[in-house]
């Protein structure tokens, strides 16, 4: 009896374990671990696309399992490697990224396609000479910042006219979103003849935004607008606007069309913003990591850019 | 016997001081000097560099941008007098904020409750801050990194990671009343009064000094240090709460990323007025010169569009320079009061 009970015990217990391990044996081969590593998650940009991702995943849930996270501030590189790092210790099959840094981040992930897992780039581009002096190729999947802010610029010069002086807010300008939407704003600038007078970085942020915003206004008295790389620095312009009591004279825009800026485009005090779609960016990233995944694509063959779309937003 | 000496010393000077008074506002006045002749050269030297620096709407612009840091300041100030420091200021102005932000607009409630729950949240962390720190005798710089976590994570949590736009209800804290300054300005100035006041003539300030100069002498002097630290870190918890409100109103939107590194602006003006980090020594007049001096080079550095690697070089390069006069200033002072 007792020798019997064992037995069934045993093979009970046997029985969970190799269903357990067999599952698990199967959840390797079709259920494939995507990590997605963000940006900041304050901010709400990547909020956004992070949200997106996990509702897709949601309605996935049979195909694939997803690992989120993100780091603390947009500029805290170090961490963000540390993460990809631990996703190799996770045995990822995939890592969906947006670099907090274009270069910093390519040997990490040099060492991630090494061991195997496929490697797309969201949001912020990778260094193309980073990436070829490495060696490897990172599918980027994303909208081309450079052309979405010309389309933002675009709409602003409509009401410019030659000669006429605006500045501009950048980014944290090392990074290559930053250094993209600079340039399409002044490619925008150079087609209708403005003058840009002033860039400066407002590191993403309101506050810091703000302070160069006020001083640049004060700098040059007939500024006709400011083009901010994000709508975080355009509110911070527009407050400097209001303290300076130009409300109305200078012109603003900005990117992202984040929800705190609808009352702004409301009432023209921001007049044009851009929507890069963040809740799809990561998903149309898991996707294309998922295809390769599944396909059994070898890093090296995936296409080098799939581009999305860029809306412009001006109410 | 060498606590006690001490104290009775540390004693004997605050009545010298005041039974002294020419000679105690000279050693101020040469205090204010040196940082006057700092603040007057840069001054000059952006007037020179920027055609439009040298003006009004400068001056205005950097008095409305000063009183959340300067009130921060003045809670700095304080606490690294009684020898500690607070860390978490920049976080939790961010909290104070979006408390403000979520209460205005998910409750609609009015501003004055709103700043008045945002405020109580400051000093609630402060308090923590003090209580812990105290209770457990942990040094203050470990427990406010923990707070700077915690309230940070809380300000994401209140405005679930997104900019909050307030509007024009919160507008009228920096709206321009006199001249072209705001309530902000003139509630900073009020508070930096205030605290100066409280430091340098009433028993709570000497308290704080001594706390900062001999915790152990205060004690045998049969005086409990740790009500009075807790308040420090209560206060400072406070102003930081207040300065939140102040840049949620300039901003006229609670900003969850609001105040990163603002600790280290706000320790870097602080010491630069002079106020040792050792304990002990630090005075709140001085305090809002360094916020002057530092709020002063950062327009100009951006009015004359410097880059980013020359603004932090150049504003690394001023925080040292203050330090090391600060401290020959300190070495004479020494020498001539024995």
């Amino acid at each position: 009896m007792n020798t019997r009970r064992f037995a069934l015990k045993t093979m009970a217990a046997m029985t969970t374990f190799g269903l357990f391990a067999g599952s698990h044996a199967f959840a390797d081969a079709a259920h494939p671990k995507v990590a997605l590593v963000m940006k900041s998650l304050a901010n709400e940009f990547f909020q956004t696309m992070q949200d997106g991702a996990k509702a897709y995943q949601k309605q996935h849930s049979k195909n694939f399992d997803l690992i989120s996270n993100g780091i603390k501030d947009e500029t805290d590189t170090a961490a963000q490697i540390k993460i990809v790092q631990q996703m190799m210790v996770e045995k990822v099959d995939a890592i969906v990224i947006a670099p907090a840094d274009s270069k910093a981040l390519v040997p990490v992930l040099k060492e991630a396609t090494a061991k195997g897992i496929i490697v797309v780039n969201i949001d912020n581009k990778l260094d193309a000479d980073a990436l070829k002096e490495k060696g490897i190729s990172v599918p980027f999947v994303g909208p081309n910042n450079r052309t979405g802010a010309k389309l933002v610029g675009d709409y602003l010069a409509k009401t410019l006219k030659a000669g006429d002086k605006v500045a501009i807010l950048e980014g944290v300008s090392t990074t290559l979103n930053a250094q993209q939407r600079t340039a399409g704003f002044k490619d925008a600038m150079a087609a209708v003849k403005a003058n840009v007078t002033n860039v400066q970085s407002g590191e993403w942020e309101m506050d810091k935004a703000n302070t160069i915003a006020s001083a640049m206004l004060r700098e040059t008295p007939d500024l006709k607008a400011i083009l901010a790389g994000n709508d975080n620095m355009a509110l911070g312009a527009v407050a400097a606007i209001k303290t300076a009591g130009k409300t109305g004279k200078v012109k603003v825009v900005g990117y992202d069309n984040i929800s705190a800026i609808q009352p702004m485009l409301k009432d023209g005090r921001v007049l044009a913003t851009a929507d890069q779609y963040g809740a799809q960016q990561a998903v149309f990233g898991i996707e294309t990591a998922l295809k390769a995944v599944k396909a059994k694509t070898p890093q090296n063959q995936l296409p080098a850019v799939v581009e999305t779309k860029v809306k412009l937003v001006t109410k | 016997m060498y606590p006690i000496n001490q104290i009775r010393e540390s004693l004997m000077t605050t009545q010298h001081h005041s039974t002294n008074a020419l000679r105690s506002i000279k050693h101020q006045f040469g205090d204010y000097l040196g940082l006057m002749i700092a603040l007057l050269l840069m001054i000059g030297l952006f007037s020179y560099l920027s055609q439009y620096f040298l003006s009004l709407d400068t001056f205005t612009t950097i008095a409305n941008e000063i009183p959340a840091v300067a009130v921060t300041a003045v809670g700095m100030t304080f606490i690294l007098i009684i020898g500690g420091i607070d860390l978490s200021v920049g976080s939790v102005m961010a909290l104070a904020s979006a408390v403000a932000g979520i209460a205005m607009l998910q409750w609609h409630w009015s501003l004055l409750p709103a700043v008045g729950l945002a405020m109580l949240t400051g000093l609630l962390t402060g308090l923590v801050n003090g209580a812990i720190s105290v209770g457990w005798r942990l040094p203050s710089f470990i427990v406010t990194l923990g707070m700077l976590e915690v309230a940070r994570g809380g300000a994401y949590i209140a405005t679930d990671s997104k900019t909050q736009y307030i509007g024009g209800a919160i507008d009228w804290l920096s709206a321009p009343v006199a001249g072209q300054l705001s309530p902000s300005f003139f509630i900073a100035i009020a508070i930096v009064i205030i605290a100066q006041i409280v430091l340098v003539k009433t028993v709570f300030g000497r308290y704080m000094v001594g706390i900062g100069t001999n915790e152990e002498a205060i004690r045998l002097a049969g005086v409990d240090p740790r009500p009075v630290k807790i308040a420090v870190f209560a206060i400072t918890g406070l102003l930081a709460g207040l300065a939140g409100i102040m840049q949620a109103s300039r901003l006229e939107a609670a900003d969850p990323n609001a105040g990163i590194g603002a600790e280290l602006v706000v320790i870097a003006a602080v010491v630069i007025g002079g106020t040792s980090l050792m304990g002990g020594r630090g005075s709140v007049a001085n305090t809002f010169l360094g916020v002057l001096l530092i709020s002063v080079l950062e327009a100009g550095l951006a009015q004359i569009g410097a880059s980013e690697p020359t603004k932090r070089i150049i504003t690394g390069c001023v925080i040292i320079v203050a330090v090391v006069l600060d401290m020959y200033r300190e070495r004479r002072r020494n020498r001539r009061s024995h």
